[in-house]
């Protein structure tokens, strides 16, 4: 059984970070995104440090600085894809175009916190509205 | 003369959804963009929905080449999180099916590049040899696509002893077609021509973007988390980890081939030792404390990621899958350019994709 590392950094602290582990060679292993049960919005980049995943976590902000042009590759679709669940925006990033989402779904950065009866239900009248016309 | 040509996001080459733009001079690809989320499913959102017992079933349907890892990784998450050591045959068995699901997988993109180049025999040799591996498959879990092995807390069903036994005699049977295959990838001049050299990506190159599993070792990237980080007690096997420096087509070819043969090896191993203890904790209903854990496993198309976050009820809070193809479509047009429009199709196949994991 692995146990998680997990350092809690603040916002001034992630770009600083991300230089630390490319100058040390560290590979970005991925990030992800969550809102937690208090409504915060949670930021985890999960670094490989010799073969153990060491998690650094920033929560409670609505923008983050962007860490593309440290990480470019690594990092472009992994802040794409928060942008599009959550309603935060990563300063800096150079948004392509959509990555998972329809081109025409109008609820981008509110699917983690919208329940799914309500998205259906949106969808729903979407589809007699077109139907209709 | 330029032009942008569009490949997708229907193509008969690629078996799923992925729009590739080519901006070309002639007919060499200047640069590529790529576009995905043509087959997103909600599965992450679904999951929100869903208790831990269901989110085993809905995980397993994100992919119907790697279900079994998609289980596993969300499983180990739940089981970190709720600290619960699964006991040894339980692992063994686990790994068993992880195997024998890496060797289907890399049958299936071995056959589907000696497609792509025309070359339909070998095609057909391949599928054969994967047909042999689809058995063991049914045989050992009654389905040849999703399952079902994984339980919070272990495996769901045993392999008794002539099941075993069955095993490894069809992982005998397969040793001489994999051999002939071996010969066909390493000696034909129809493959060599279209694959060595084509769809380069440097060391560099791989690491930046963040490569994972056959993809990134074929350029070189020591990425093998089974090697690196193991879980599910792969420390106790003897293999290899393969890498190969060329980073192009043939290198990804040559990589899942040597794959195999240690994916072979660890079965047999698994088989052969396999521990005499209990294959789960009998956990039916799991109580799991809040907490948030990063799965990472080796996954047939390289390192799958499950980030799971639960806050004490008893469904998740959040589960965020990151798939190898998230990681490796990334740098498609990386490694088309430069090359000609005509090899467009087999580079993008080269990276294995799995656009319906990626979309989830």
């Amino acid at each position: 059984m692995h146990k998680m590392d997990i350092t809690y950094i603040n916002k001034d602290e992630i770009v600083s970070m991300a230089e630390k582990m490319l100058s040390e060679k560290r590979r970005l292993v991925i990030m992800n995104g969550y809102v937690d049960k208090e409504g915060n919005n949670v930021i985890a980049y999960n670094f490989d440090i010799d073969g153990n995943l060491k998690t650094y976590i920033c929560k409670g902000e609505k923008t983050f600085p962007t860490i593309t042009h440290i990480y470019k590759g690594s990092a472009q679709w992994c802040e794409e894809d928060i942008c599009e669940v959550m309603e935060v925006d990563f300063e800096g990033l150079k948004k392509g175009d959509r990555l998972f989402l329809p081109d025409d779904f109008d609820g981008s950065g509110q699917i983690l916190v919208t329940p799914i009866e309500e998205l259906r239900n949106k969808y729903k009248e979407k589809v007699d509205e077109e139907e209709n016309k | 003369m330029s032009y942008v040509i569009p490949i997708g996001p229907y193509h008969p080459a690629l078996e799923e959804p992925v729009h590739v733009k080519l901006y070309t001079d002639g007919e060499f690809v200047d640069d590529a963009k790529v576009y995905i989320g043509y087959n997103n499913r909600g599965i992450e959102k679904l999951a929100q929905e869903k208790n831990f017992i269901q989110t085993i079933t809905l995980v397993e349907r994100v992919c119907g080449i790697c279900s079994h890892s998609h289980s596993l990784a969300y499983c180990l998450a739940i089981e970190n999180i709720a600290e619960l050591e699964v006991p040894k045959r339980g692992s063994y068995i686990r790994v068993i099916i992880c195997e024998l699901e890496r060797l289907h997988s890399h049958f299936l993109l071995l056959g589907l590049a000696a497609h792509i180049i025309g070359f339909d025999s070998a095609f057909m040799y391949t599928f054969s040899a994967r047909e042999k591996v689809m058995e063991a498959l049914e045989t050992l879990t009654g389905n040849r696509v999703n399952y079902a092995m994984n339980i919070i807390g272990g495996a769901r069903r045993d392999i008794d002893k002539e099941g075993l036994k069955n095993l490894l005699m069809i992982i005998e049977e397969l040793k001489e077609p994999y051999e002939r295959i071996i010969d066909i990838f390493g000696r034909d001049k129809t493959v060599a021509l279209r694959t060595k050299g084509v769809g380069k990506l440097t060391y560099d190159e791989a690491w930046i973007y963040g490569l994972s599993g056959p993809h990134g070792r074929a350029s070189g990237l020591k990425c093998d988390t089974r090697k690196i980080d193991p879980y599910c007690s792969y420390e106790d096997f003897n293999f290899n980890m393969v890498v190969q420096k060329d980073g192009d087509v043939f290198s990804r070819v040559l990589v899942r081939l040597l794959e195999i043969g240690e994916s072979i090896r660890i079965i047999t191993q698994a088989a052969e030792n396999m521990p005499d203890t209990p294959i789960n904790l009998g956990v039916k209903i799991p109580r799991v404390p809040a907490g948030e854990y990063c799965t990472r496993i080796e996954a047939p198309r390289g390192e799958l990621t499950y980030y799971v976050v639960t806050d004490g009820s008893q469904g998740n809070r959040r589960v965020n899958i990151h798939v190898p193809t998230f990681r490796n479509a990334a740098s498609v047009p990386a490694m088309l350019k430069g090359n000609t429009v005509a090899d467009a199709g087999l580079i993008v196949a080269s990276i294995d994709p799995c656009f319906s994991c990626l979309d989830r």
